[in-house]
């Protein structure tokens, strides 16, 4: 469905050092930089596929989105979207896709979100009956009746952003790009987004893919990720094996009836946690059984679960760690 | 084409959404209408109050009335059709969201150019037809057949020459982010077009002739309703409309290559 190959997206910037004679001069005569946003990365994603594009900000995630949803023209490499060369901007290429962006909208301010679909309805050419089929379709996933005739400048955020979705998928489309689709909602409101774009997935087969910085969002919808890190791909596979990779450790948590010494838990394992209530521990993979039968032994234990160690520490430490491997080559 | 026109009728209806929400702009813009139309007829009264019935060379007060109604109407047309839509180029650039307007199946100029209507400049419209009955009244005679015939391909040359002016204007948005003070500069130069061009000598009626042709706009369609058109000029206004539509599409096309592989 996609392929990626060599993408590379440079921007030429125009360089200044800081100060008002620098900038006086910079008038005249200007200094330029390329920065490589994208710096060479390939992959593939099948159709009905949901993967997640990792990265901290500034990575070229949004670049790598753009360029896919022919935006932007990329410096080199060859990327294709069900066939066509993006950038081209071909409208049976339009047609397929769609672009939900966390951070801005498309909806009519003024007017009710209903208004929108319409307008789009047009735009895309798509036949009266089959619209209102999907937009009601659309309507019950999202639980938008009574918001989609109040005027969009009324809507909660929430209520904008489901709208904003629904308006992005009057047509049909068989990919889509969401950047940042959550950005600042509650939590609730995260799940119901997270529910609904997983139906759309199971219920059409779309191919999807993601950018977030909610770890949640990409551990509840994409079984793939792909992390990008200074333009470039560094890891590419599994949302488990990733973790795995990086933090070969899962951690147990124990709930406990009575406070223990914090001298009884080190022989167990590293200690995250030990408030009286609860410990955590940190444990290799290998003697997670060892250590959960020892606990259960020594220590007053109501309860217990094992689990991943969470998202954003496995992220940071994956990222810390490609500056440092970088580091070293240079 | 059809599909186009199905467009344009349905950002017709979106505008007419709008300008019911703000039903009491409608009042407001009818007084302002009227404001200006006093304001575009003043100084035309004030010029010929003095003793000599010809301050402009070769055109009676009536007849330089004729000139101030076309101001008056393409002024409401700059104003309600094509003003609005590309003012929201620059926010949707400034924004970020011409995104949006870029990934449509549909031309991007079209849907940026009908995405906004003030409906409620019909007013002027109305103001600037009801100066020529006055002008014509007050002459005692009514435009010909084919005077009114040429005045009307001469609108459609006026408004397709201003758009594309405002199309290369609000171009200049991609390259510079700030386009307010050259929205401006442009419209105090419209402002001239209030006088029929023999006004003008020297640099100045060059510039205004071949640069920014205000002729064309206003004394043209003037001189044609009253008659003493030239038919030729007729066959350069619609050459001159033509080429600035030609020079502002490829520029606006060349803006938008440079927004695709520059932006971000």
């Amino acid at each position: 469905m996609i392929s990626v190959r060599g993408l590379k997206k440079h921007y030429r910037v125009h360089k200044r050092p800081p100060g008002l004679k620098a900038a006086l001069k910079s008038l005249f005569k200007r200094e330029y930089t390329t920065v490589p946003a994208v710096d060479g990365i390939d992959f593939e994603i099948k159709p009905g596929e949901r993967v997640g594009f990792l990265g901290p900000n500034g990575a070229g995630k949004t670049t790598t989105l753009q360029v896919l949803a022919g935006l932007l023209y990329p410096s080199d490499g060859e990327v294709r979207v069900d066939g066509h060369l993006p950038q081209k901007r071909e409208v049976a290429f339009l047609k397929k896709i769609m672009l939900v962006m966390g951070q801005k909208q498309q909806l009519l301010w003024d007017l009710p979100p209903s208004d929108t679909f319409e307008l789009n309805r047009a735009i895309y050419d798509v036949p009266r009956d089959e619209a209102k089929k999907r937009v009601d379709g659309l309507i019950e996933l999202l639980q938008i009746g009574d918001v989609v005739n109040k005027p969009t400048r009324q809507l909660s955020l929430g209520e904008r952003m489901k709208c904003e979705l629904a308006a992005a998928l009057v047509h049909g489309p068989k990919v889509l790009f969401l950047d940042e689709p959550t950005i600042g909602l509650d939590v609730s409101m995260q799940v119901v987004m997270r529910d609904f774009i997983r139906t759309y997935n199971e219920q059409f087969g779309a191919t999807l893919i993601l950018t977030s910085h909610y770890m949640d969002d990409v551990a509840a919808l994409c079984p793939r990720v792909i992390v990008i890190d200074k333009g470039q791909l560094s890891y590419d596979g599994g949302l488990d094996e990733l973790v795995q990779r990086v933090r070969p450790e899962k951690r147990v948590a124990f709930r406990l009836s009575a406070a223990v010494p914090l001298s009884a838990l080190e022989g167990l394992g590293k200690v995250v946690k030990n408030d009286g209530a609860e410990a955590v521990l940190q444990v290799p993979v290998e003697q997670v059984n060892a250590v959960v039968g020892k606990a259960l032994q020594s220590l007053p234990v109501k309860d217990l679960t094992v689990e991943n160690p969470p998202l954003e520490e496995v992220m940071s430490e994956l990222f810390s760690r490609s500056r440092a491997e970088k580091g070293k080559a240079a | 084409m059809g599909r186009y026109l199905q467009l344009l009728k349905l950002q017709l209806r979106t505008s007419a959404l709008l300008a019911a929400q703000y039903r009491w702009d409608f009042l407001i813009d009818g007084l302002i209408s009227l404001v200006w139309a006093a304001t575009a007829i003043a100084p035309l009264l004030i010029v010929y109050s003095g003793r000599s019935q010809t301050m402009i060379p070769g055109w009676s007060m009536n007849e330089a009335l004729v000139v101030t109604g076309w101001f008056i109407l393409l002024q409401a047309i700059l104003e309600g059709a094509i003003n609005p839509g590309l003012q929201a180029v620059v926010d949707h650039i400034r924004k970020g969201t011409l995104d949006f307007v870029l990934l449509k199946p549909a031309d991007a100029q079209f849907l940026v150019s009908t995405s906004r209507f003030q409906l409620w400049r019909v007013v002027s419209v109305g103001t600037g037809i009801a100066v020529f009955f006055i002008a014509f009244g007050r002459m005692g005679r009514a435009p010909s057949p084919a005077g009114l015939a040429q005045a009307t391909v001469l609108l459609c040359t006026a408004t397709l020459v201003l758009y594309s002016m405002w199309i290369l204007i609000v171009s200049t948005a991609f390259y510079v982010v700030k386009v307010d003070n050259l929205t401006y500069m442009f419209s105090s130069i419209f402002d001239a077009a209030r006088w029929p061009s023999s006004v003008f000598r020297g640099v100045l009626k060059a510039v205004f002739t071949f640069v920014i042709p205000l002729a064309l706009m206003t004394t043209w369609p003037a001189e044609a309703l009253l008659g003493r058109l030239e038919p030729v000029t007729l066959v350069y206004a619609i050459a001159a409309s033509l080429g600035f539509a030609a020079a502002s599409r490829t520029v606006w096309l060349l803006s938008l290559r440079r927004y695709a592989s520059a932006g971000g």
